[in-house]
């Protein structure tokens, strides 16, 4: 029965989300009803409190994450139970810390959000903690039919976090959107791995590895074209999660018809999933040698999709009008960049693997940030939707301004913040896989971004707002200012001292 | 092996064929007379009344939902049961976490007001 503690990340989300959710059902509604109306939901009104709550236990498992890390999941042999459905190696928990957190930033940027926004609705908070839990699952999944478990509970979550503004046709559609895709890439998903299972006769990924690897030999019975076809299905569907173009043509619509604090969840948590479960996937299962060459592998349809990833989502968003819509087609151009590292795991695995988790945890922290900052920006009424609403913030709200320059700096990579670290260490690993050309055209994509990011700098500092024009209002929560100081707080924690992280990274994949 | 379905796929193609001869052979032979009366859909033998996308209660699709959700954990206790003896203590407190889940599920259900037809 040792397992408790190795375990306790997943166990505190879990059984945090179930209290939550008996707090939010027989708790005491805040909000009076109108004459003669009954409040029905008993969660109305106390957004604040909950938020707290949610917060607290998921950065309980975030710090339990880094408990066990330190702990070094090798000295709990029980672990080894739950192989293969449940790998809770130092990977595992390296993505875990960095899911809980990207989790906790959404709840304390939804408990002031969504009560300023008037979509007071209790619901948020259990279903916020149980699509982390499927995120964490999904992470430490080494099992298909475990990743779909943990893909749905993430997925049918996030469906109703997306919808949360009934009323709203464009949050209805964005919901609806969502979900359709997000079916179609499950059934994809499920498809190739029936024909992985019917190829080589293993849902385990290890044993889906080792079929591969033996591919090619005379004895072997593997059938070549299913596996293909198979792992094609796979990559299509995460490519739909991580929303690497071609397949991000829902991202835009969902990101922006969806609360913002919903928006920051699938930028950060869900997208940092995705990849945890595809570069296991990738390095499990397609890792022998002739998987990873780049004649007879995966790494030239990666490094084509980082690409056209990169290149497309960074030309549009340049043409953006609303900063949301522009932070959803960044966030596309990001996952690009995370295929750079994915790419160049085929001649440094570790160096790439580490890329890729240092990346995913400063990206977490910019990007939390940034959406944070502009929820920051906005009050009912008077919401920071464009360029134009953001004018003269910065002389009028300064300290609001400098934390948003500050998460936009690290987005487009800048030094002293994370972000500069995180590409940093990606072009490294792929200079040192000798991909200079898909090095080259990251920085020059990076080069691209800058130009969007420094947009809304200029508009909060340089420019001020057309007499008569509508003009933003910061709002006020405690917990949104939270959020943000924890959020700048890593950003430059992570700027000043990079190694800490990478050696993590490093020593999550060394096992030292 | 295939010999064994040969009867059944007969029978299949005697259905088929005899429904083609009794729809094409109706159309074919038959004399026309329209009339409005007989142009309408057929509704069990009343005039038909309403458009045929018409908006269901939502109730309906919570009360599915629910269903599935508390069908489901048969499918887990089941395999449960018939390996009791074997999986010992620790296969019974999976079990017992497992309902308990589902129990607060249950409250929370029952306390949001999602069990009751009426309002």
């Amino acid at each position: 029965m040792n397992l408790l503690f190795p375990l306790s990340p997943l166990l505190v989300t879990g059984f945090g989300a179930l209290l939550l959710m008996l707090t939010e059902a027989f708790g005491t509604p805040r909000v009076r009803a109108a004459a003669g109306e009954e409040v029905v939901d008993a969660g109305a009104g106390r957004s604040g409190e909950l938020a707290l709550g949610a917060a607290v236990v998921l950065l309980a498992g975030a710090v339990l994450s880094v408990a066990v890390w330190l702990a070094g999941p090798a000295a709990s042999p029980e672990l080894k139970l739950l192989e293969p459905w449940l790998v809770f190696d130092g990977v595992a928990l390296f993505m875990s810390f960095v899911l809980c957190l990207g989790g906790a930033f959404t709840a304390l940027l939804a408990g002031g959000y969504l009560p300023e926004h008037q979509i007071d609705r209790g619901e948020f908070f259990p279903l916020l903690i149980l699509a982390t839990l499927g995120a964490q699952v999904l992470s430490a999944s080494g099992d298909l039919l475990m990743l779909f478990v943990g893909l749905e509970t993430m997925s049918l979550a996030v469906y109703a976090m997306i919808g949360l503004r009934r009323g709203s046709a464009r949050a209805v559609e964005a919901a609806l959107k969502y979900f359709l895709l997000g079916s179609f890439a499950a059934a994809l998903m499920l498809f190739g791995g029936a024909l992985l299972y019917g190829a080589t006769g293993h849902t385990d990924l290890r044993g889906i590895g080792q079929a591969v690897a033996s591919i090619g030999q005379p004895e072997s019975t593997v059938n070549a074209g299913l596996v293909l076809l198979g792992l094609t299905l796979n990559l299509v569907g995460l490519a739909f999660k991580v929303s690497a173009v071609p397949f991000h043509m829902w991202t835009p619509d969902a990101y922006e018809g969806a609360p913002t604090p919903t928006t920051t969840f699938m930028a950060v948590a869900v997208k940092t999933a995705a990849f945890a479960i595809l570069m296991r996937l990738l390095l499990t299962s397609f890792g022998d040698e002739r998987a990873m060459s780049w004649g007879a592998g995966w790494p030239p349809v990666l490094a084509l999709l980082a690409i056209v990833t990169m290149t497309v989502a960074n030309l549009i968003a340049g043409r953006q009008e609303s900063v949301k819509r522009m932070l959803a087609y960044s966030s596309i151009a990001h996952a690009g960049y995370v295929l750079i590292g994915l790419v160049a795991t085929m001649r440094s695995p570790i160096e790439g693997q580490a890329s890729v988790m240092v990346y995913l945890l400063t990206y977490t922290v910019s990007t939390a940030g940034a959406f944070g900052a502009l929820i920051l920006c906005g009050s009912r009424g008077a919401e920071a939707v464009s360029y134009d609403d953001l004018a003269g913030i910065g002389r009028r709200h300064p300290a609001a301004a400098l934390v948003f320059t500050l998460f936009l700096l690290s987005l487009a990579g800048m030094p002293p913040t994370a972000g500069f670290f995180g590409k940093l260490y990606i072009f490294r690993a792929a200079i040192d896989s000798e991909l200079y050309w898909l090095t080259v055209l990251g920085l020059l994509n990076s080069l691209v971004a800058a130009y969007y990011y420094l947009r809304v700098i200029v508009s909060m500092y340089f420019r001020e707002p057309a007499p008569g024009a509508p003009v933003a209002t910061p709002m006020r929560s405690g917990l949104v200012t939270g959020a943000l100081v924890l959020a700048a707080f890593l950003v430059l924690a992570i700027g000043l001292a990079p190694a800490t992280p990478l050696a993590m990274a490093l020593g999550s994949l060394t096992g030292g | 092996m295939l010999e064994l379905y040969l009867p059944m796929f007969l029978m299949f193609a005697v259905a088929l064929g005899l429904c083609c001869v009794f729809f094409f052979g109706g159309q074919l032979l038959g004399e026309k007379k329209p009339s409005p009366g007989k142009l309408q859909p057929f509704e069990c033998g009343n005039d038909s009344d309403g458009a045929q996308n018409m908006k269901m209660s939502v109730k309906f699709y919570l009360t599915a939902i629910l269903f599935v959700v508390f069908d489901i954990e048969v499918v887990f206790i089941y395999p449960w049961a018939t390996l009791f003896k074997g999986l010992g203590w620790v296969g019974f407190a999976t079990m017992l976490t497992f309902i308990g889940a589902l129990i607060v599920a249950l409250a929370y259900v029952w306390k949001k007001g999602a069990l009751e037809w009426e309002n």
